[in-house]
C-alpha cells in the first residue's frame, strides 16, 4: 500500500509517515500543495492523505485538480477545521473520507486500508484467495487461518497482488507501488521478494506471466 | 419637575406652561382693554348728560333752574343708578329718580381739582360752559348702597359756580364686561385646549423619527437587519451614522475575536495531532491519548462557544434543507461505505429554516453522523412544517437505539453511551446548544424501526423577499 501524504506541518508529517511505515506502507511526503498535486498526477498511489490547509495550493484545489485530471485515487482529507460545511466542501471536491485533527493513528490506518480495499472493488473486509486471506481492516495475512510474518516489502507486494487477485499486475506498477519515490528501484530485488513470498505462501500461488508481470490466484489442483 | 425620562413630557409640559401663561396674559390685557372701552362708552354717555344739563341750566335770582326735561332714559330711574345732580350755591337740582336723596360727592370732590375760577363775564346768559372744562371721573357708593360711577364737572352758570354730577351704576360697566369676559374666557380656554392638543400632535409627529429609529435598532438587535436605515431626519442622521459606525466596529471586533479563537484552536490542533500520532502504543500512550482527547474537547467546546456567542438571532438566514441533507448524506454514505446504508430523504424542495448554513450543517451533520454510525441498514430523514413558524426535521435509524432515560446523559458535552465508538457524543450537545440558540429544540424518540428518532425543531425561514 503506497500512500501520498501531503501535510505542511513537518513534525506531524514525519510522525504520520513513521507510523504508516510501521504498518508496512510506502509513504511519499509532500510539504505543500504544489508538490503534492504534482506527485499525485505523476506517480501511482493507492491512497492519498491530504491536509486541507496547505501553503501554495490549498488542499481542496489540489483535489479538484486531480479529479479534473481523471486521477481516481481515494483521498482522505485531514483537517483542523471540523465543521460539517468544510467536510461537505471537501467531499464535493472529490474526497472519499475525512479525519479531523487530532486523531488516533489506528483510526487513520484503518480508514486508509478501507479506502484502498473499496477502491480495489472489494466489498468485504476480508479478501480470500485459496488458503491465503487478507484482513484488510488489520492488515494481517493468514495462511490456512494462521498469521504469516512478512517484511514490509513482502507485505506491500502481497497486498498489491491480493488486491488485484486473479489479474496480472504489471511489473512496473508493482515496483511503483512497493518502493517509495526516493528509494532506488531495482527490479531484481522485486524478483527476490517474490521468491521469498513464494517460499512463505506456496510456490503456485504467485504466477509469473512472462514479459508482463505477476498474478496471484488459487493454485490449480 | 421636568423629568429627564420623557422628551415628550418635557416638551408638552413646557408648551402647556407657555400656552397657559400667554393666554392668561392675553386675557388680562383684553380685560383691561375691554374695561376701558366700556368705561369710555359710559363716560361718553354721562358726559353727554352733563353737557346737556349744563346747556339747559340757568339761574333766576341765584337759584339754579332747568329749562327742560333731563330725565330721559337711562336717567328715568330704570335701571337704578343712572342719576344726575346740579349743585348750585343756593339750591340743588337732581334727577327725578333720586327723589330727595343727595349724591355724596364729598369723598370724590376732595380728590377733584378745585372748582374753576369764575370765568370772564359771559357775553350771553345761555352761553355753554367754556370748552376745556371737562368732567372728571370718580367711584363711590350711591344712595342705594350701590356702587356708582361718577362724572363731575365744576362749571359756572350765569356766573355761579355749579357742580354738575352724573352717575351710572358700576354694574353698567361690569355687566357687559363680565359678559364679554365670560365669552372671552371660554374662547381662550378652548384655544388653550386646542393649542395643547396641537402641541401633543406636534410632539408625536416630531418624535416619530425617534420611534422609527428605536424600531430600526430593535431590528438590528433581533438580527433581522445588520445596520440602521440611513434615511433619517437631518437631526437624527448624525446619531444614526454614529450608531452604524459603532455596529460596524462591533462586528469587526467580534469577527476579529472569532478569527483569533479559531486560529488559536486550529493552530493547536496540528501539534496536538502530532502529539497523538507520536504517542507510544503502550498503556502509558493510551493514558496520554485520553489527555489529548480531553484537550481536543476543550478546544472544540470553546470554538463552538465563540461561534455561538457571535450569533445574535436568526440573521435573515435562509437555508434550504433538501440540498444540505443530500450533501451530508452523500458524505456520510462515503464515510460509512461498508454499511451500504439505505438513505432516504423526504423533504419538500423549497422547505427552508432560518439558520446559518454552517450551523444547520453542524446540527444535521452531527445527527446524521450518529444515525449512520448506529444504523443497521436504513436512515430516513423527513422534514415538514409545524404550525406556521417552525420546521420539524426528524432523523431515524434502525440501529439498536438507546434507553430514553439515558437522553440527558447523551446531551452532556463529551458524553458517550458507547465509549468505543469514535466521535460520538460531543456532537449532540453542540447540536442541542445550536438548536436552542435558534429558538428551536432537540428531542429523542424511539423510532418504529427500533432505533432512535431525533427530532429537531427550528424556526422557519422568512420568505426570500423579507
Amino acid at each position: 500500500m503506497k500512500v501520498l501524504l501531503i501535510e505542511d506541518d513537518r513534525l506531524l508529517a514525519r510522525e504520520i509517515a513513521k507510523a504508516l511505515r510501521e504498518e508496512n506502507c510506502a509513504v511519499d511526503v509532500a510539504a505543500n500543495g504544489e508538490d503534492g498535486q504534482h506527485l499525485g498526477n505523476t506517480e501511482a498511489y493507492d491512497v492519498a492523505v491530504l491536509d486541507l490547509g496547505l501553503p501554495k495550493v490549498p488542499g481542496a484545489q489540489v483535489l479538484r485538480a486531480w479529479r479534473q485530471n481523471g486521477r481516481q485515487l481515494p483521498v482522505l482529507i485531514l483537517t483542523a477545521r471540523d465543521g460539517w460545511t468544510e467536510k461537505v466542501d471537501g467531499f464535493k471536491a472529490g474526497a472519499d473520507d475525512y479525519l479531523t485533527k487530532p486523531f488516533r493513528m489506528e483510526e487513520l490506518v484503518m480508514r486508509l486500508r478501507a479506502l484502498v480495499r473499496r477502491s480495489a472493488g472489494h466489498v468485504a473486509p476480508s479478501i480470500v484467495c485459496g488458503p491465503l486471506s487478507f484482513q484488510a481492516q488489520t492488515g494481517v495475512f493468514e495462511l490456512n487461518g494462521l498469521p504469516i510474518k512478512l517484511t514490509a516489502l513482502e507485505w506491500r507486494v502481497l497486498e498489491c497482488l491480493i488486491m488485484r487477485k486473479d489479474t496480472v499486475v504489471d511489473r512496473t506498477v508493482l515496483v511503483e507501488k512497493v518502493y517509495e519515490g526516493d528509494a532506488g528501484t531495482d527490479s531484481n530485488s522485486l524478483e527476490v521478494i517474490v521468491a521469498r513470498l513464494r517460499r512463505k505462501i506456496g510456490r503456485d500461488m504467485i504466477r509469473t506471466e512472462r514479459g508482463r508481470g505477476y498474478r496471484l490466484a488459487e493454485s490449480d489442483l | 419637575m421636568l423629568h429627564a425620562t420623557s422628551l415628550s413630557r418635557r416638551l408638552l409640559l413646557a408648551a402647556s406652561v407657555f400656552i397657559c401663561a400667554a393666554l392668561i396674559i392675553a386675557g388680562v390685557v383684553l380685560f383691561f382693554v375691554l374695561h376701558r372701552f366700556v368705561q369710555r362708552q359710559i363716560d361718553q354717555r354721562l358726559d353727554t348728560q352733563i353737557a346737556f344739563l349744563s346747556s339747559m341750566l340757568g339761574s333766576q335770582n341765584g337759584v339754579l333752574t332747568l329749562s327742560g326735561n333731563a330725565d330721559g332714559p337711562p336717567f328715568d330711574g330704570h335701571p337704578r343708578g343712572w342719576y344726575w345732580e346740579a349743585i348750585g350755591p343756593n339750591n340743588t337740582l337732581r334727577s327725578r329718580a333720586l327723589g330727595d336723596r343727595d349724591l355724596d360727592i364729598s369723598k370724590i370732590a376732595i380728590r377733584l381739582p378745585p372748582p374753576l375760577r369764575p370765568p370772564p363775564p359771559p357775553a350771553g346768559e345761555d352761553r355753554p360752559p367754556p370748552p376745556g372744562s371737562r368732567p372728571a371721573p370718580g367711584d363711590d357708593i350711591g344712595p342705594d348702597q350701590q356702587r356708582l360711577h361718577f362724572r363731575i364737572l365744576h362749571t359756572t352758570v350765569s356766573g355761579m359756580p355749579v357742580t354738575i354730577v352724573a352717575t351710572a351704576p358700576r354694574a353698567a360697566v361690569l355687566g357687559p364686561l363680565r359678559e364679554a369676559m365670560t365669552t372671552l374666557a371660554i374662547s381662550l380656554l378652548a384655544l388653550a385646549i386646542a393649542l395643547v392638543l396641537a402641541m401633543i400632535f406636534q410632539v408625536r409627529l416630531g418624535l416619530q423619527p425617534l420611534e422609527r429609529l428605536r424600531r430600526s435598532i430593535a431590528e438590528v438587535r433581533a438580527g433581522r437587519s445588520d445596520r440602521i436605515a440611513e434615511v433619517q431626519p437631518r437631526e437624527v442622521q448624525p446619531l444614526v451614522s454614529e450608531l452604524n459606525s459603532l455596529l460596524e466596529q462591533n462586528a469587526l471586533n467580534l469577527d476579529r475575536a472569532r478569527r483569533h479563537v479559531a486560529n488559536l484552536a486550529h493552530g493547536l490542533k496540528t501539534p496536538l495531532a502530532t502529539l497523538a500520532v507520536a504517542l507510544p502504543k503502550d498503556e502509558r500512550g493510551t493514558e496520554m491519548h485520553e489527555l489529548v482527547e480531553l484537550m481536543e474537547r476543550h478546544i472544540r467546546h470553546h470554538l463552538g462557544r465563540a461561534r455561538s456567542a457571535a450569533l445574535n438571532g436568526p440573521v435573515r438566514a435562509h437555508t434550504v434543507l433538501a440540498p444540505h441533507i443530500t450533501d451530508l448524506g452523500a458524505v456520510l454514505g462515503k464515510v460509512h461505505a461498508d454499511k451500504h446504508v439505505d438513505f432516504s430523504v423526504d423533504i419538500a424542495g423549497d422547505l427552508a429554516v432560518a439558520c446559518e448554513e454552517q450551523d444547520f450543517d453542524e446540527m444535521a451533520g452531527n445527527l446524521l453522523d450518529n444515525a449512520f454510525q448506529w444504523t443497521r441498514r436504513r436512515v430516513d430523514v423527513h422534514a415538514g412544517m409545524k404550525g406556521g413558524n417552525s420546521v420539524v426535521l426528524s432523523i431515524e435509524d434502525d440501529g439498536p437505539g438507546f434507553d430514553l432515560e439515558q437522553v440527558p446523559q447523551v446531551l452532556q458535552p463529551g458524553q458517550r453511551l458507547d465509549e468505543r465508538a469514535p466521535g460520538f457524543g460531543f456532537g449532540l450537545s453542540i447540536t442541542r446548544e445550536l438548536a436552542e440558540l435558534y429558538g428551536g429544540s432537540l428531542e429523542f424518540q424511539k423510532s418504529p424501526a427500533g432505533g432512535v428518532r431525533v427530532v429537531v425543531t427550528l424556526p422557519k425561514a422568512l420568505n426570500g423577499a423579507e
